[in-house]
């Protein structure tokens, strides 16, 4: 009972950072029908980022916040820059515009920078754990979930009780209708690529403490597991999202914890299959969300 | 008599004069080394002794191929600075294969097309396999940073210039067992680097007296979350070494979490933890690794990393790869030089029986391999920050 609690904590804190991620996907997606595959490229910058301000001489506790903020302008760029010249345009042609952005600021990093890891510090805690009876907890994983809830909270409150989030909750729902009910839409796609942003930047400093490192694919994994939790908790679903975040960390722990080793190698391909029968019973995901096709 | 003794006597003068004094030279490496740009000898001329790299700038092999081509165009500027080889010049002609084997098979055929003697080529059997399709045993092929064995074959031409996965999980068991590291715990991935190197290191070191006591899975580059193996690892009997080729940074998270969880042990990984920052990464302190070189004072490596640094002002980004990228480079030179020819088929068979050449991270033989040159396995450790010697493997 107590290796099961202890890795539902892992899982927890795992599953955290990908529920931010996850709902930075399904945010854009209830306003644009896009499953942005550039989102890691958040990430990316963020990690490049860090690693200059870290040679400059700044700490964490002031480059966490910058990352936050350099998400945030990153995400404003890439819709300015990309995604508005495709709105309006079928799902698959902004499909492949994010891969486009997201394969042009790897070329970037590659080209102008380096192909080689850049290492920078982490926090010195990053690693410190303290025992509760035979459970050993890690500081960083309760900050995970401590950060993430409140984030959560944060981005239900915006969402619920704001002008803001009633013109984004509306948009995801109909976003035609909206647009004839006076909700401006570039107001609207650009305030969801900002509280997009802020989540990936969130996400960012969580992944970029413990990884200490920035390379031209740094985004690549937390961009592939944010989309397969926003896949998992239902497309467009915000509070899907969150679900599938923690489901698809809390599955990770388990099968790494509890898969013979000859088999371990598995894992991965074990989680996608899981996704496959998910999707067999019920192809809209965890939490269905009802679409008005645009016609 | 005088007629055997004025044939042989024909043979030794006229073949150097016949074959443009080609094979008669020696190539002294350290001479080359040695030289300083600013004071160049009169510019070698005629047909140059052309080298193609299919290099990989991509963010796949770009670590290993952008400071192995750096080294490379560096080190061949010295070689022409120095007079060239035995009055010959030397051209290096790169061409990026950008990540992407259709890619690096266009670039195989352009280089072919230049007319290149031999080809130098990228760290990973996903492209060095479509290369070798390409060059179809018809121009040798020396793959620069690549520790893949199955890449070579001296049949078809195909060379490594670095040891193997076979000889660097063989040296890293060796050096387990003579530090009288009894048990070991493995982490691996299914697959050629990753769970090869586990894998021989588990054999030799059971056949050794050793005990592997288990083996975890990792996602290697991306997984930085190890809290369900290290969990597993507290509750277990403590091992005395980990043994992987995990990436240096994932390396540093793994050590911090088994720190965390107060499991003490030593670390022994392979050469990608060099290639990914090495001693550089935070939290690697104490950490064994081999490699393919010691930047000692007064060692080829620490000459060109200090030459390239004193010419171009920026420090050589990997100098390891740089010594791997000269060592081929060293190869074709002694292969011309053994032959006399440019011509890729006979450059190619003379590699293959290539004894004692001398490059930048050592001594290459290939006569009596099968493309794979034995060479030794350096084992460094991390020492205040820095790599320090700890053994090397013959």
């Amino acid at each position: 009972m107590t290796e099961l609690i202890q890795q539902i904590i892992d899982g927890l804190g795992r599953g955290g950072i990908y529920a931010l991620l996850a709902l930075g996907i399904a945010v854009i997606f209830g306003v644009m029908h896009l499953i942005n595959f550039a989102h890691g490229e958040l990430i990316t910058v963020s990690a490049y980022s860090s690693y200059w301000l870290f040679s400059i001489g700044l700490d964490w506790w002031l480059i966490a916040p910058i990352i936050v903020v350099v998400a945030l302008v990153t995400a404003v760029i890439i819709e300015f820059v990309a995604f508005r010249w495709v709105r309006g345009a079928p799902d698959f042609t902004m499909l492949m515009t994010s891969f486009g952005v997201h394969f042009l600021v790897q070329a970037l990093f590659v080209m102008y920078v380096s192909a080689n890891f850049r290492q920078f510090p982490r926090p010195e805690w990053i690693f410190a754990t303290f025992r509760v009876g035979q459970l050993n907890l890690e500081i960083y994983d309760l900050t995970v979930i401590v950060i993430t809830l409140l984030t959560l909270l944060a981005t239900y409150l915006l969402l619920q009780r704001t002008m803001f989030g009633i013109s984004l909750r509306a948009a995801a729902e109909d976003f035609d209708t909206a647009r004839l009910m006076g909700i401006r839409s570039n107001r609207v796609i650009r305030s969801a690529f900002v509280l997009s942003g802020v989540l990936a930047g969130i996400a960012a400093v969580f992944w970029l403490m413990r990884s200490g490192q920035a390379g031209p694919t740094a985004g690549l994994s937390p961009m592939l597991k944010g989309v397969l939790a926003a896949l998992i908790g239902g497309l467009g679903s915000l509070s899907g999202a969150v679900l599938g975040g923690f489901v698809l960390g809390l599955v990770e722990v388990l099968l790494i914890s509890r898969l013979p080793s000859s088999i371990a190698g598995l894992t991965d391909g074990i989680v996608f299959l899981l996704i496959a029968l998910l999707f067999v019973f019920r192809p809209q995901g965890l939490i269905s969300v009802k679409h008005v096709e645009r016609v | 008599m005088k007629q055997v003794l004025r044939t042989t006597l024909f043979g030794v003068i006229a073949a150097p004069l016949m074959y443009g004094s080609a094979f008669a030279g020696s190539f002294d490496i350290d001479a080359v080394l040695a030289t300083d740009l600013n004071a160049c000898k009169p510019a070698p001329s005629g047909s140059a002794l052309k080298i193609g790299y299919a290099a990989d700038f991509s963010d796949l092999g770009g670590f290993a191929d952008k400071p192995a081509s750096e080294a490379a165009l560096y080190f061949v500027d010295l070689v022409n600075c120095a007079g060239g080889v035995d009055g010959v010049p030397v051209e290096l002609v790169i061409k990026n294969i950008e990540g992407d084997p259709e890619v690096t098979q266009r670039a195989g055929k352009e280089l072919m097309s230049a007319g290149v003697s031999a080809i130098l080529g990228p760290p990973f059997p996903d492209f060095g396999e479509p290369l070798l399709q390409v060059t179809a045993g018809k121009v040798p092929t020396l793959f620069v940073a690549s520790t893949e064995p199955t890449l070579a074959a001296a049949e078809a031409m195909s060379f490594l210039v670095a040891f193997d996965d076979t000889a660097q999980a063989t040296a890293a068991a060796k050096f387990s067992l003579d530090k009288g590291w009894k048990t070991a715990v493995t982490f691996s991935s299914p697959g050629p680097y990753f769970g090869y190197n586990p894998q021989i290191f588990t054999k030799v070191f059971e056949a050794g007296g050793g005990k592997v006591i288990a083996d975890y899975n990792f996602v290697p580059i991306e997984g930085m979350d190890f809290s369900a193996q290290v969990n597993s690892m507290a509750a277990a009997e403590t091992p005395d070494v980990v043994y992987s080729a995990m990436l240096s940074f994932q390396s540093a998270v793994l050590k911090g979490q088994l720190d965390g969880a107060g499991v003490e042990t030593n670390y022994l990984v392979t050469d990608a933890f060099e290639a990914t920052g090495g001693y550089f990464t935070e939290g690697v302190e104490g950490f064994y690794h081999t490699t393919h070189s010691f930047p000692a004072e007064g060692s080829r490596v620490k000459q060109l990393a200090d030459g390239y640094a004193a010419a171009k002002g920026a420090e050589l980004e990997n100098a390891s790869f740089g010594g791997l990228a000269v060592d081929a480079i060293a190869v074709v030179i002694a292969a011309y030089q053994e032959t006399g020819s440019m011509e890729p088929g006979t450059l190619g068979k003379a590699i293959a029986g290539l004894d004692g050449v001398a490059g930048a991270t050592g001594s290459l033989s290939y006569s009596g391999t099968n493309g794979i040159p034995g060479k030794p396995v350096y084992v460094h450790q991390v020492v205040g920050g820095a790599p320090t010697l700890a053994a090397t493997v013959e």
